[in-house]
């Protein structure tokens, strides 16, 4: 890697860090906020779990170097993405169709 | 015997070993965290008030005291996954002695986030707020325990490379590079993981 | 590419050994020294089931010490809180201290880097802390059966309420679990590693013997599919040990007495996390098996596996399915309809993959000039096995016809039919055909044969049997084997059946014990033959008879052709190496 290109990268760390501190400020700052939707939580969730992943992204993209990363790193967290989705939302949907509530 | 690809990256994968191996293990503890996330999932919705009150009532204003320290405590990690990767950067600028003051400060930062976290779990345990108080509580203390763990555990690799691991840049400067890559990826992945923790445990109640 | 040999002491070369063969060989003894145990766990259950309440002969006077020991009061017998126990711990050490290990730890670590034409795994010291950390993870498993209460009871399942409240021997169980699933992820992350770097040149994905296909995908459900349990794991430990209530609903009542904690959690949450694993787990214990059969059929029929793409788009299929099947394991738990339904759908679908694979083996016999020996006599047997196994798993995939069969001996049946011939008669299989290459001698085949052809016999002996008391309503996890219920009498005589063929299934594995040993004593030849079935895959074609430690290879080989490439017309030969020009 040559020199100006690794100052883009330190220009680039800076930068990521200067976000994430906004992003965690917002995120604080929207917790105090009101988003209930037909009061329920669920707004708030929504809002501070959509901060958290575009801090999220930005760490991954950045810190980890996944912008620049090769398909088959790509691939296998595609998959595991896929994963994650099944583990977190099928006990949930499970709930909401359950035959009664106990 | 040499293991090929050690250091020089394979031509039609274009990566070399250790990155694909803990690219493996982050995908498997994604799976773990989700599996504690899915968990926190169900219980929370499936309970009529979150957080539950128990015996000693509910943990809301207690928690509430604790934001400040949470959000001082993401800061600090947030700031040891930059100086992480700045660490990388001065070795692949062969500079050693910046990668020291960089790693160590990593290191420093996870230290004064476990000694807030000390001081958060003391407080809650003192006002009678234990795991078996309610599942909240359980759910706080697994997460943030585990994620603890992992942190206690970067910092055991962390400290290695700092100490008796740097003997390695002497010979092998390229492989060295390798690991601390590899080991950053680690703890920005801890980071992550605590980025959704934050709001998840302290913010959305 | 040999290295500058410097004496190794014998704790590195042979304990704490870094060489994949090594390893492989240790995980391949201890696998089956387990194994051994928990066939034996099984053994006393059924004289219990058999003959209820009388003294076991022989190993009596032990059974009566382990029972005082952990507080249980016996004659001699196996009374109903160790058989629960016993049955807890045959199905937990079956599965992870032996099938498993002995499947991907020995036949993976061993086969792997020869057949792809590697110098060694990926991480060769990552692989010996698989190694040990496994054993760890046996020990404590093992310690746990002297434990006051014994060791766990509440199933390999360990579902709560029950596993909350029971004994020590649970925790034990539990921690045994995070060291064996650490030990399984460590191993699997190597395997893949190794299965992507380190091909030879030339070896393309669609030239991979099936074997490592099988091995691959394997690895995968290991590394994503563990975790969660991983995750179960540390909430029932918290359960046990600091009173949460992750499982624990309210309003909980034990003995009379409500329960002492928070409440608030769901035994459903421990079920979904625990069965997201197991069942891409019996996945686990079947796909590396499926490879051994490709390499085996395919060598013995003197002609390329039939169907070599179907297999392995049916092998990635499959894995990518077995993760959105979990649920079938728990139709009886009051799940709305459109839970079913997705469920059951998905559980049909995955049938079709596992019927293409057969179908593939069961094309390949046709038009081949089928070499009859021991390997192959295992292959042959495994499939009318698996065929079983996975057709009587057909009604358990429907929730209608499970609602009856739930729970039932039927259910013992149908997996015992796909783990115990479909993993075993694999992995003998695999002993057999590899053996010569892991020691420059084969094994007696006329010993051989009378291994396979009684343990054919014994095997269905136990397992037909169980899907008619299943049938018939026959509860399983009961210590009286259904003496107590009415609905059992017409079915209770097929206890001492299926109890003698377990007994007589242990001593038809007698000449294959006798076979090890003797062949193991008997001098080398001085020049081991290195391909004495004449196959064409790497390990066979470029290595010696055992394989030189360090590196394997003179030269690293170079891949021309696919991994099947026998009677190929207009060659001299039936068979054409795969680092042929």
């Amino acid at each position: 890697m040559s020199a100006k290109d690794m100052a883009h990268h330190i220009a680039n760390y800076r930068k990521i860090f200067v976000y994430l501190l906004i992003g965690t400020a917002l995120t604080v700052t929207a917790s105090y906020m009101e988003f209930n939707v037909q009061n329920s939580i669920a707004g708030a969730v929504f809002v501070g779990l959509t901060i958290a992943a575009i801090k999220g992204y930005l760490v991954a993209a950045n810190f980890m170097h996944l912008n620049s990363e090769k398909k088959i790193i790509h691939w296998i967290l595609l998959l595991t993405v896929f994963f994650l989705g099944l583990l977190l939302f099928i006990p949930l949907l499970w709930d909401l169709n359950l035959m009664s509530h106990y | 015997m040499e293991i090929p690809y050690n250091v020089q990256v394979r031509e039609d994968t274009g990566v070399y070993n250790s990155k694909l191996g803990i690219w493996l293990f982050l995908a498997s503890e994604v799976m773990l965290f989700g599996g504690l996330f899915s968990a926190y999932i169900l219980l929370r919705t499936g309970a009529p008030v979150w957080p539950p009150i128990g015996e000693h009532g509910s943990i809301m204003h207690l928690l509430k005291e604790t934001i400040p320290h949470a959000t001082f405590n993401t800061v600090v990690l947030i700031a040891s996954s930059v100086t992480m990767v700045m660490a990388w950067v001065s070795l692949k600028m062969k500079d050693l002695g910046k990668f020291r003051i960089y790693l160590g400060t990593t290191l420093i930062c996870a230290l004064v986030f476990l000694i807030v976290k000390y001081f958060e779990y003391s407080h809650k345990i003192h006002e009678g707020f234990v795991p078996s108080h309610d599942t909240y509580m359980a759910l706080y203390f697994t997460l943030t325990g585990l994620h603890g763990l992992h942190i206690i555990g970067g910092m055991i690799v962390l400290g290695y490379f700092f100490g008796p691991g740097i003997k390695m840049w002497d010979n092998e400067p390229e492989r060295f590079t390798n690991r601390i890559e590899i080991v950053g990826l680690y703890w920005h992945f801890v980071d992550l993981v605590w980025i959704f923790l934050f709001p998840i445990l302290y913010l959305l109640n | 590419m040999s290295d500058s040999h410097h004496e190794e002491s014998f704790w590195r070369k042979y304990i704490f050994s870094t060489d994949h063969k090594t390893i492989g060989i240790q995980y391949g003894i201890t696998a089956l020294l387990f194994l051994f145990f928990g066939f034996s766990l099984m053994m006393v259950m059924r004289w219990q089931l058999a003959f209820p309440d009388q003294a076991v002969p022989v190993f009596g006077g032990l059974i009566q010490w382990l029972a005082e020991l952990n507080g249980f009061a016996s004659i001699g017998n196996l009374p109903s809180d160790l058989y629960n126990v016993f049955g807890a711990m045959h199905g937990t050490i079956m599965i992870f201290l032996g099938v498993v290990p002995l499947v991907v730890g020995a036949f993976g670590n061993y086969v792997v880097p020869l057949q792809i034409g590697a110098p060694d795994m990926a991480f060769p010291k990552l692989n010996m802390t698989s190694y040990w950390v496994y054993f760890i993870g046996g020990v404590i498993m093992l310690v746990s059966f002297f434990l006051p209460g014994g060791a766990a009871n509440s199933g390999w399942t360990s579902y709560p309420p029950l596993s909350v409240i029971a004994t020590t021997g649970q925790t034990f169980w539990l921690l045994g679990m995070v060291f064996l699933i650490t030990s399984s992820l460590l191993g699997s992350i190597n395997i893949i590693v190794t299965i992507i770097q380190l091909r030879a040149p030339g070896l393309t994905w669609m030239r991979l013997p099936f074997f490592v296909w099988a091995q691959f995908v394997t690895s995968f459900l290991l590394v994503l599919a563990f975790p969660p349990l991983e995750a179960a794991g540390f909430f029932q430990l918290m359960d046990r040990v600091f009173d949460t209530s992750f499982f624990l609903p309210s309003g909980l009542v034990v003995g009379g007495e409500a329960l002492d904690v928070s409440g608030g959690g769901s035994p459903l949450l421990w079920q979904h996390l625990f069965w997201f694993l197991a069942h891409p787990e019996v996945y686990v214990l079947i796909l590396p098996g499926m490879g051994v059969i490709a390499e085996v059929i395919a060598n013995n029929t003197r002609k390329p596996i039939w169907g070599y793409k179907s297999l392995v788009y049916s092998v990635v299929f499959l894995g990518f399915m077995s993760f959105i099947v979990w649920a079938h394991h728990m139709f009886m738990t009051g799940m709305g309809q459109g839970m079913s339904i997705f469920f059951q759908t998905t559980t049909m679908i995955i049938s079709v993959p596992s019927v293409i694979i057969l179908s593939c083996f069961m094309l390949s016999l046709w038009g081949g000039s089928i070499r009859f020996n021991t390997p192959m006599l295992f292959a042959l047997g495994w499939i009318p096995m698996f065929g079983i196994g996975g057709l009587t798993g057909l009604p358990l995939g429907l929730s209608t016809p499970d609602i009856h069969l739930h729970d039932t001996y039927y259910v013992i049946g149908h997996f015992h039919y796909v783990v115990a011939p479909g993993t075993i008669f694999a992995i003998m299989a695999g002993i057999y055909y590899w053996f010569p290459k892991m020691t420059g001698k084969m094994l007696d085949e006329t010993l051989g044969k009378i291994h396979f052809f009684f343990s054919f016999i014994f095997m269905n002996g136990i397992f037909w049997p169980m899907l008619i008391q299943g049938m018939a309503g026959v509860s399983r996890r009961l210590a009286d084997g259904g003496e107590s219920y009415a609905h059992a009498q017409g079915t209770l005589h097929l206890n001492e059946f299926m109890s003698y063929s377990a007994w007589l299934l242990a001593v038809a594995q007698i000449p294959f014990i006798i076979n090890l040993i003797r062949t193991l004593l008997r001098k080398k030849d001085a020049e081991p033959d290195p391909n004495p079935w004449q196959a064409t895959t790497i390990e066979w074609t470029d290595t010696t008879s055992p394989p030189m430690g360090h590196g394997n290879f003179e030269k690293v080989p170079t891949v021309h052709r696919g991994p099947y490439e026998y009677s190929v017309p207009g060659d001299s030969s039936d068979f054409t190496p795969q680092t042929q020009n």
